[in-house]
Formats: C-alpha cells, structure tokens, sequence
C-alpha cells in the first residue's frame, strides 16, 4: 500500500517555473500503478529538476479526496504554476498530459 | 414444490404509507434502485429514508451527484427537516460528488475516489444508509455501457459488503429508450421501485410502483402519492378487509320533520347522499344538519368545492341559517378549494391533515359532482372511495351533495361517479311541476339499517330554513314484521 509521499527527486528550486503536481491514486490498482509510472517518466523527461510530485491514495486519506472533490481516480491535479488543471485517468496519452500541464510549448 | 420462503431481514422508511406497499420496508444491507422522471420525487424519497432513519438513530450518507449540497438541504428543509442539524449531530453526512465538467480526460479511470469518500464518510458516523442521487449523472462519463456495467457492478458489490441499505436514484425519460439503458441496473438490484409523474386532464397525479422485490411480496399495484408537509405520502388501500366501524346511534338531522321520516335521524358513522338538480337546497339542508349538530357541541368540517366561504355564509343567511357562531367557536370549520387547482391525490391529503388536526364528529363534502373537475371521473372516484374509507374507519358521519341535472332513478345514478355501495342513506330532492306551481319533494331513497318513511315529502325553503307544510308521518312501525304477518310480498 502506498502512502501519502512527497517524491521530489532534486531538491525543488520553488522557482516560478517550478511544477507542483498532486496525483490521487487509489491502492494498487492497475490504473493507479499506471498512472504514477507514465507521470514519473513524463517528469523525468520533460520537466526535470523543476517538479514535485505529491502522491495521495484516498483509501488512506479520504479527507484529501473530499477536499480536492476526487471522484475519479487517477486524478492529477497541477497545483503550481497556476491556474489549475484537472486531469483523469491514467495518463496514458502523454501529448494530451503535456498539453494540458502546458508543458509542450517548452519542448518545441 | 415450492418450499416456504423464509422472510429477509427490512429496514422500516417510515415513509408513509410505504412500508404497507414493501410489505415492511426496504431489503436491509442491499440495493434498491428508485428510477423515475424529473419531478417525480426521487430525491425527496432518499432524503427522507436518510432523515427519518438518522431521526430513529440509523445515520446515513448522501451522495449528491446532481443537485449542490446547499440546495439538497433547502429541499430538507421544505419538508421540515433540518439537515444541517442532522449533519451537525453526525447523523448524516452530505457528499457533494459532482464532477467539474472541464477535466481532461487521458487513458482509464474508476470511481474509486468516489467510493473512498463514500466508505470514509460511513466509517466516521458508523452509517447504516446510504443514498446516492442522480447516479446516472456520473455514470454518464463512460460512453461505453459495458464499461458502465463493470463499475455499477462494483458499487453493487461494495455496497454489499458494507452491508449498507443503500437507494440509487436514477432519472429516466419516458420518451427516449433509456430503460434498457438501465435494464442491468433493475437486474441488479433487490429492490426496484419506479415513480412515475404525469399529467391526466390537466391534473398533475404521481404514482409509485414497485417492479421487483427480490425474496419478498409487495403491492403490485400504481399507488397515487403526494408531497405532504413532512415528506412523501402514499395512498395504499392495500387492506383487503374493510374496517369500517359499525353505524352508531341516530343523531337528528336538524330538521324535525326529516328526523320523523328516517325514524329519528342519519345513524352516526355513515355515509348520506343527497342528491338533487340544482336549486332543490342541497347546500341548504346540509347546512341545516351542520348548524344543528354544532350547536349540539359536535365539530363539522365542511369542504366545499362549489363557492368561497364567504359566498356559502352569506347565502345560508338568506333560509335563516347563521353559521357564524359555530364557526367563532371553532365547532365548523369550512375548507374551500377549486377542484380543478390540483390532483386528487393532493385534495385528499389536504383533507385528510384537515382531519387530523380538526378531529370533526361529521364531515360534509359539498358536492361530488364538483369532484370531478379534479381531472376525470376516474379521478373523482377514486378520491372519494378514499374519503369515505377513511370516514367510515374514523366513525365519522359523511353527508355528501350531489347535484344531478336529469331525473334519475338508480343509485348509480344519484352519486355521480359510481360509489354507491358505500352510501348507507340517500335523501333524493327534487322539483316537481303542477299546473299551478313547482313545488320541491323529498324523498328517503334509501337507508340502511333504519327504518324510514317511503313517501315523497312536499317542503319550501322560507327564511327560517326548510319547512314541511304537511307534518311527515313516521316510517309505519316494524313494516318489516306486519308485512311477513301478511305473507309477504
């Protein structure tokens, strides 16, 4: 079972650039396995030394998944920079999670 | 061979009139599915199965996928339930579950968010019911209906090994071929209860039905419904034993001579039928009995669905008959409405509240054929065969006006719409034409368990109320007897 944890893999510059992404999982369902691998690699790729990802499994904390309205599951949701976005599933389809983190623009 | 079934365990709604139908409530720990069209009353029949059971010390969870939370509590609160002191206490929780609308969707997902919330909230106030509204709203982000019977699938199994009572309402259209949308759901559930909101002649009826109650009998038939002060109110005339108390003592009609030829009055409890054409002082002698039975110190409701209280006081003024005092002295109470303004079903719960707090010795409904302005005659039968099942369980004496517009001669005839099987006495008036005048005459058509005169009475109307020129005879003692002394016949 996974807990609420922050996974920050280089100490975050908390600059204006920097990406705080929160990823509401539920236990070890597949999607949610899914879904933390596909945005690990995202990360790593595109937005390297400028992310924190939080992970929350709402089987453990279910006040975090009223708080943020999480229905669904896998949710992300990117905190910082704002404004924020919600987006659903596993993340499978990474142009549209690049898209919709309006990270894309960096890349080209 | 079909062996005995052995009777699951129920939870009691307490919603009135419901559990009669669910032959004692809903399946305890399972399912049911509550379907129906917008304005039938879903949402009312969830929520009031939550607060009535948090009332009863059962806590509950509402899940609102529709609907915001705060409009969920105004509805309570038009009810009389005051959610936010239920939430308060920790006796419900309210779950507002509605999705954003402008997510993005990337790759496969499932409600497990929704149900984490749900199971939190059930642990934190030890719930036993749980409500979730409009779930057809969240089911709407799967296109895929195979998809969408996978998760309903889940919920299914998770709410039973909660050993949750739980309600998913879900709104359907008539029109479109949602119900097949929504077969796997029916198929799924314990319980399955179809509210159905309409319109005949004008005239807004509901009807609940139960489709499907897996290990247990129910009431199969369309039961009417209305929204009442406190909730949901159900019409079952699911006893098949009649109830009806027996008729009482004489009591005098208000007039000598009619208490002559009916052999000392109306008997007390039963239901009389005085039919006429219009004119013949139907509203007069009803009237008549009311004022005397008010200054007996007895209580009258009198409904009128012809003209306004002010219009049915002044006119008894004119044959003498002041109703003012009795109704100063809170003996009368007179309740108007325009048969037209609403259902049935409504008009007898309004009455019925009326009777419940006013607790009358006798009640006149003036008239029947007014009734059938309340959308069809169908309509007005079933309303009044209700009206004088409860009357007669209450042993309270029912005078009921009729207006006719042609001479008739059968029963049928006389009250209208067909409920003559329940009238005990009927008191026909009608002019009659000489070559000189047209007078008025009355005649005891009937009345059961009496003896009464068979002779057609001449009366006026002056302004001392309804006069008999001639004196009535009393009915020819034990007629019965002298004529099987004779042989009969």
């Amino acid at each position: 079972m996974s807990k609420t944890v922050k996974t920050k893999p280089h100490a975050p510059k908390e600059g204006p650039d920097h990406y705080l992404l929160r990823l509401f999982i539920a236990g070890n369902g597949q999607n949610s396995l899914k879904a933390l691998a596909n945005l690990r690699s995202l990360c790593q790729e595109h937005l390297e030394g400028r992310f924190t990802i939080e992970t929350v499994d709402v089987i453990d904390d279910f006040q975090a998944a009223v708080r943020d309205n999480i229905l669904i599951t896998p949710a992300l949701i990117l905190v910082a920079p704002l404004p924020r976005v919600m987006i659903l599933g596993n993340l499978s389809d990474r142009q549209k999670v690049l898209l919709a983190l309006r990270v894309s623009e960096d890349i080209s | 061979m079909q062996g005995k079934r052995q009777p699951i365990p129920k939870v009691a709604t307490k919603i009135a009139g419901l559990d009669e139908i669910l032959e004692g409530g809903l399946p305890q720990g399972r399912t049911t599915v509550v379907s129906g069209g917008p304005g039938s009353g879903k949402t009312v029949l969830g929520l009031e199965f939550l607060c009535r059971g948090a009332v009863a010390g059962e806590p509950g969870v509402f899940v609102t996928f529709e609907e915001r939370a705060e409009t969920i509590r105004l509805n309570a609160w038009s009810l009389g339930w005051d959610l936010a002191a239920l939430e308060k206490a920790g006796k419900i929780i309210l779950v507002e579950a509605r999705l954003p609308g402008e997510e993005i969707v990337s790759g496969d997902f499932d409600i497990q968010g929704m149900l984490a919330i749900v199971a939190g909230q059930v642990k934190r106030i030890g719930a036993k019911r749980v409500v979730m509204d409009a779930l057809d709203v969240l089911l709407r982000i799967y296109s895929d209906p195979k998809r969408e019977r996978n998760e309903l699938s889940s919920l299914h199994d998770w709410l039973t090994d909660q050993k949750l009572t739980s309600i998913l309402s879900v709104k359907t259209h008539r029109d479109d071929n949602q119900e097949s949308h929504y077969e796997f759901l029916d198929f799924m559930a314990d319980c399955v209860i179809q509210l159905d909101h309409r319109v005949v002649g004008q005239v807004a009826t509901r009807r609940l039905r139960v489709i499907k109650y897996r290990g247990s009998g129910f009431g199969t038939n369309e039961y009417p419904y209305v929204f009442g002060e406190h909730g949901i109110v159900l019409f079952p005339l699911t006893t098949t034993e009649l109830t009806h108390q027996p008729l009482g003592p004489k009591v005098s009609t208000g007039l000598k001579g009619l208490d002559l030829m009916l052999d000392g009055g109306f008997r007390r409890a039963s239901c009389v039928l005085i039919s006429g054409n219009s004119g013949t002082g139907k509203t007069t002698l009803a009237s008549t009995f009311t004022r005397a039975a008010c200054l007996r110190g007895e209580k009258v409701l009198y409904l009128n669905y012809e003209e306004s209280r002010e219009a049915m006081i002044s006119g008894m003024l004119s044959p003498g008959i002041d109703l003012r005092p009795p109704l100063r002295d809170g003996k009368l109470l007179i309740q108007t409405a325009m048969p037209e303004s609403t259902g049935s079903d409504n008009h007898l719960y309004r009455v019925m509240e009326t009777m419940d707090s006013f607790k009358p010795n006798h009640i006149i409904l003036d008239a029947v054929s007014a009734c059938v302005r309340m959308g069809s005659k169908q309509a007005a039968f079933d309303f009044m065969m209700r009206l004088i099942s409860v009357v007669k369980e209450r042993g309270i004496t029912s005078i009921l006006t009729n207006q006719v517009n042609i001479r008739v001669d059968t029963d049928e005839e006389l009250s209208g719409v067909g409920f003559s099987s329940v009238v005990d006495a009927v008191v026909q008036l009608r002019f009659v034409e000489t070559e000189q005048e047209m007078t008025r005459q009355m005649l005891i058509v009937k009345s059961r368990g009496s003896a009464h005169s068979n002779r057609r009475q001449l009366y006026v109307i002056t302004d001392r109320g309804i006069e008999f020129p001639d004196i009535p005879q009393r009915p020819p003692v034990r007629a019965g007897k002298t004529r099987r002394k004779d042989g009969g016949a």
